[in-house]
């Protein structure tokens, strides 16, 4: 703990201070305000639209705070050459991916609730205005879509660290994380389709199916921290599922950065 | 204090992994208390030889240890300070930050670490841009907050690629003074430089490398007898060598 919270520290103000999280942040605030005149403007389903769009808002600043400060936070530490400074003094190479991951973190919860509050904000204003168009509206169930997108940011950003701990250049580490989110995303409803293509009237090889389910165990399924539509329309969630969601989330996070650090370990730094 | 044992090193480059030999059997001593210069031409193996020792690089044969410990031991790194050669820092912390990273890492209190920061900001001339973040500072402003981060836990080791890279005249005089005040309290220091008035001024030995082979290592006052300058000895190995001449 000694070596790592220094490390956590020194990436969380790295990052807070970044010049591209305030304009991330800042198109976030444009979409909140945008999304009351948005909303209004439909004059049915105000509330599902506007609670989709304040979530929309989260989880796209999210994703890009991961793939533009995130990313850099460790990727430029290797492309600048501090990781010599970092790495010269008595800090092992898994305290360091420890640490930064941990500052990671910190930067995205921190972040995270800045922006749930923002977005809480804009739905109440909205519900204000249009009290009538809110018949199920549950505080909890934003809560929770708002923490689970919280979460998936947190395994993104795992991953690019994943990614980062191997690859060359930061571009390289970005590619592979955009492109693990959009598999990640899509992931389930290709499952869906491979396994019933009969419903869309499709014919899937045995070799696909085989790709799709090793693609499916292999690659995060980020569908599943979702909760957009049922946040919108006030669904019940069974727990089983959350606690689910929750120790799928932390498992592939502590699976992700434990591949970083032993693959850090062996590396050199010329 | 600093042991390198048949130290030998490759790169592979290039699509075709052609092996390049960037260390090639490398014995080296440095006693405590003792100023090393390690001279050579650019690209002669001298950075990869001090990453060997901070262990950002391992080498494929041979033994790196510092204080009788391995360097791969994490340990020994609190007693050893590293200055890259153009360092590059954080762009968003602030110098004073930065040196509050080198002291907690290396274990030291929060009073220490204000203490002796305050030291090294004067000794360095940073005291009125200590907390200014770091992507305002110039190169040579770079290379001081460098130097007083590798010093922020009183090291018994330091080990400094090109100190004098990138400082003005006034910015050379202090990295000097900065050496020879280590030096009287006993410290280690293993420097790189392509000064080489520099290293006459301060060393008690030198090292010089070519190609990845040790060429010399002697004392500066067994080389520089009569009117012989440091240049001529190193112009003379580097020929010896039939590596060039690129200083």
């Amino acid at each position: 703990m000694n070596t790592l919270w220094p490390v956590a520290l020194i990436t969380f103000k790295e990052g807070i201070r970044n010049r591209a999280l305030y304009g991330i942040t800042l198109l976030a605030l444009l979409f909140f305000i945008a999304n009351f005149l948005i909303s209004g403007m439909f004059m049915q389903e105000v509330g599902k639209v506007a609670i989709d769009i304040a979530l929309s808002a989260v989880s796209l600043s999210g994703l890009l705070l991961v793939l533009f400060v995130g990313i850099n936070l460790m990727a430029k530490d290797l492309d600048k050459k501090t990781i010599y400074m970092v790495l010269s003094r008595p800090i092992s190479r898994s305290q360091y991916i420890l640490g930064k991951f941990l500052g990671m973190a910190l930067l995205i919860i921190t972040t995270m609730v800045f922006l749930s509050v923002c977005a809480a904000l804009s739905i109440q204003l909205i519900k204000m205005v249009y009290p009538n168009y809110f018949p199920r509206f549950s505080w909890p169930m934003i809560l929770l879509a708002l923490s689970f997108n919280t979460l998936s940011m947190i395994l993104l950003s795992a991953l690019a660290f994943f990614f980062a701990s191997f690859t060359s250049t930061s571009f390289i580490t970005l590619v592979l994380t955009v492109i693990v989110y959009i598999i990640g995303q899509s992931l389930s409803d290709v499952k869906a389709l491979v396994d019933a293509p009969q419903t869309v009237g499709i014919h899937v090889s045995a070799a696909t199916v085989k790709l799709v389910q090793l693609a499916y165990y292999l690659f995060p399924n980020l569908s599943v921290f979702n909760l957009k539509i049922q946040a919108a329309h006030s669904l019940f969630l069974p727990a089983s599922y959350i606690l689910w969601t929750v120790t799928y989330g932390l498992i592939y996070t502590a699976l992700a950065i434990t591949g970083a650090a032993i693959i850090f370990r062996l590396r050199e730094f010329p | 204090m600093i042991k390198l044992t048949n130290i030998s090193k490759e790169f592979k480059e290039g699509i075709q992994a052609k092996k390049i030999k960037a260390i090639d059997d490398l014995v080296l001593e440095v006693q405590k208390g003792e100023v090393f210069g390690f001279l050579g031409p650019n690209g002669a193996g001298k950075s990869t030889t001090i990453k060997i020792l901070v262990n950002l690089i391992r080498p494929d044969k041979g033994k790196a240890l510092i204080m009788d410990r391995d360097v791969n031991d994490t340990a020994v790194r609190k007693h050893v300070g590293y200055l890259p050669e153009n360092p590059y820092f954080y762009d968003y912390l602030t110098a004073e930050e930065l040196l509050w990273f080198g002291g907690k890492t290396t274990g030291l209190s929060a009073t220490a670490i204000k203490n002796r920061a305050d030291e090294l900001f004067q000794k360095v001339n940073l005291e009125n841009a200590r907390k200014r973040q770091l992507r305002t500072y110039s190169k040579g402003m770079l290379q001081r907050a460098g130097l007083a981060l590798s010093l922020i836990h009183d090291p018994d080791v330091a080990i400094l690629d090109e100190p004098m890279s990138g400082l003005d005249p006034l910015g050379r005089k202090m990295v000097g003074d900065v050496i020879l005040e280590l030096k009287a309290r006993g410290k280690t220091i293993f420097f790189s430089s392509h000064i080489l008035t520099d290293v006459e001024r301060f060393c008690d030995r030198v090292g010089i490398i070519v190609a990845g082979r040790l060429r010399l290592v002697d004392r500066l006052d067994n080389l520089l007898v009569g009117n012989t300058k440091l240049e001529d000895v190193f112009l003379r190995e580097v020929e010896k060598a039939g590596g060039g001449i690129e200083i």
